[in-house]
């Protein structure tokens, strides 16, 4: 059984009297410790997909199977629970709260899963501390470069130990540099704790560093490559 | 330290973000809550004041003149100045109605400051003591003895103006110089006012010719009715058998206080409901602003796992603590409001009886659950629409 099964997925919306498709019958297989990446022009629709997939928004018509469930059945509760505790989710602009620290940033998912506070406060200092930012766990947002407030995002994502890593072009605007060190972290994790990486981005090169690749066109997916594990 | 970040502290944490703004929605809970307060110590003050005269009162029934029952109360209830007199015969005629077990009498007097007496304004309530059963009770240890003609007894609110307590003091009543020799115990009805005389005293007065009263004249006759009578039936005898008088039973006194006191009720009610509909509007108001400025947060917080019941824990924990904090506040200022403004409202100008602590207590609480309740009213629609924000849709709204 695939980890996580999309079948016929299509997602409308209303503008005015207008009805734009942002998702065209998609259908997808995607298997425990994939690292995928998704291309595509804006407003082709991976936003909205990488949304479906991490339960954020429901489909017009199709199934997402997580684990053999479907998460479009589950009420706010069971679906919000899937969100906290199976998927990070990495938004492609900064994303943090500004009036939290980076530590309370990244302990916030934790507020909504069943861990104690002393657990939520030693797991965010370990995930600052694996992205490298130990000396900053008490700095707002807004005294952190755009960079470290990817890295606080990242570390947010990973507080829960989710299942799978949905980032929307988590190295946008980030140099050379930091977007290396981000891809590297991501392999690492996706090495050692088999988690499931999905990530949409701009960039030619970072996407063909993905086992898969997929390429979305005016909301239909289609699969460029991908090698064999 | 930051591992006590818990949804308290992000609430707080949300609170500190506009303090002006968290002030200012305290600052209008606490005046309603205010309002609220003052409002219900009033009303409870002059009820439980009226209550309590009529039951200390000691008489089944008062026998008034025709037309002064309204008078009558204003003295007897709320210390005011006022005379009335009917025929002292009635007193021997009254006492033969069936049921009457005991009956006495007193004459009130207005003393005018230069004029006839050199004490404040007040009622000179000149009594027998041979058939007295009001005035006695009041008496006290300290006074064991019949007062003697030119002397007197001074109620104990006054005691303090006529400086009597702390000495002997004469003064001048009705041109005759008069010895005040002790002070009645608390009353805590209008008795306590007043200034008391035997009623031999009242020929001298009138001789001195410095008042209205004239001989043969009584203002109140009080009744107490035998085991087994319904005062109210006695004093409808009483009342079918003389025209001239008003007979009223206990229970009835301050009817016409209580029902003043209702439409002023009513008129709170109607102020302080509307002052309510204002705050819930206000709170409304803000929370909306709130919503819309949150918006993009809560879509955060809904994408990385919140529920709809974690955002709506976290406003209510925050709009908790507006309304408590705005509520206590209101309970301090309303508690002090009533307590040093209320001698500036004629109902509780004479009125000596304050509320106990329980009664506080009470009206604290009721206003407490009232502005918390408030505010939570007001914040429930905006909540309740940020909660239900698609994740997506208020993170792109942004």
């Amino acid at each position: 059984m695939s980890q996580i099964e999309l079948s016929g997925i299509s997602k409308e919306y209303a503008v005015g009297d207008l009805t734009i498709r942002a998702v065209d019958g998609v259908s997808l297989s995607i298997e425990k410790g994939d690292f995928l990446s998704i291309v595509g022009h804006s407003g082709s629709g991976k936003t909205t997909l990488l949304s479906i997939i991490g339960g954020i928004i429901r489909p017009s018509t199709g199934k997402v199977l997580y684990e053999g469930s479907d998460i479009c059945r589950l009420d706010d509760d069971r679906v919000s629970e899937y969100r906290n505790r199976k998927i990070g989710f990495m938004f492609q602009f900064a994303s943090l709260l500004p009036i939290l620290t980076a530590k309370e940033n990244v302990i916030l998912p934790g507020l909504f899963g069943p861990a104690g506070a002393t657990a939520r406060g030693k797991a965010a200092e370990e995930y600052l501390s694996v992205v490298g930012l130990s000396d900053k766990i008490n700095s707002f947002p807004s005294q952190l470069s755009g960079g470290q407030q990817r890295r606080v995002a990242i570390a947010r994502a990973l507080i829960n130990d989710p299942e799978v890593i949905l980032a929307d072009e988590p190295t946008g605007d980030l140099d050379e540099d930091t977007e290396a060190e981000i891809m590297d972290l991501f392999r690492k994790l996706n090495k050692e704790r088999q988690v499931t990486f999905i990530f949409i981005t701009h960039n030619g090169d970072l996407a063909r560093q993905a086992a898969r690749q997929l390429r979305m066109h005016s909301g239909r997916l289609e699969e460029v490559s991908r090698i064999p594990a | 330290m930051a591992d006590s970040f818990t949804i308290f502290s992000f609430a707080a944490r949300n609170l500190r973000r506009k303090p002006l703004r968290t002030a200012v929605l305290i600052a209008s809970i606490g005046l309603l809550v205010t309002a609220l307060v003052f409002v219900l110590s009033f009303v409870r003050r002059v009820d439980s004041v009226v209550k309590v005269a009529s039951d200390r009162l000691g008489a089944d029934v008062i026998i008034v003149p025709s037309g002064s029952r309204g008078a009558a109360e204003d003295v007897l209830l709320e210390n005011k100045v006022k005379t009335f007199y009917m025929d002292k015969a009635l007193v021997e005629k009254i006492g033969r109605i069936n049921g009457i077990d005991a009956l006495t009498y007193q004459t009130y007097l207005a003393s005018i400051v230069g004029q006839c007496c050199d004490v404040p304004e007040t009622v000179v309530v000149a009594f027998n003591q041979d058939t007295d059963f009001i005035i006695k009770p009041w008496l006290g240890k300290a006074f064991g003895r019949r007062l003697k003609k030119g002397e007197a007894l001074v109620g104990n609110e006054s005691a303090m103006n006529i400086s009597v307590g702390l000495t002997e003091v004469d003064g001048v009543l009705f041109g005759n110089l008069f010895k005040m020799v002790g002070v009645l115990e608390k009353t805590g009805t209008g008795l306590d006012t007043a200034i008391f005389i035997d009623e031999s005293n009242i020929e001298d007065i009138l001789t001195k010719g410095k008042t209205a009263l004239k001989s043969g004249q009584v203002s109140i006759i009080f009744a107490r009715v035998k085991k087994g009578f319904d005062p109210s039936k006695v004093a409808g005898d009483i009342g079918d058998a003389f025209v001239e008088v008003n007979a009223v039973a206990r229970k009835d006194i301050g009817r016409n206080i209580l029902s003043t006191l209702r439409d002023l009720n009513r008129v709170f009610f109607v102020t302080v409901t509307l002052a309510a509909v204002l705050s819930i509007f206000l709170v409304w108001a803000v929370f909306s602003a709130i919503a819309n400025e949150r918006s993009w947060e809560i879509g955060i917080m809904r994408a990385i796992g919140a529920r709809e019941s974690h955002v709506s824990r976290l406003f209510l924990i925050e709009v908790l603590f507006i309304g408590a904090a705005g509520s206590f506040i209101g309970i301090i200022a309303g508690t002090a409001v009533s307590v040093f403004l209320g001698k500036h409202f004629m109902m509780l100008k004479n009125v000596t009886a304050d509320l106990g602590t329980g009664e506080r207590i009470i009206i604290g609480l009721c206003s407490l659950a009232a502005g918390t309740a408030i505010c939570v009213a007001g914040a429930l629609s905006p909540v309740r629409r940020l909660k239900k924000l698609e994740p997506l849709l208020a993170i792109r709204k942004d």
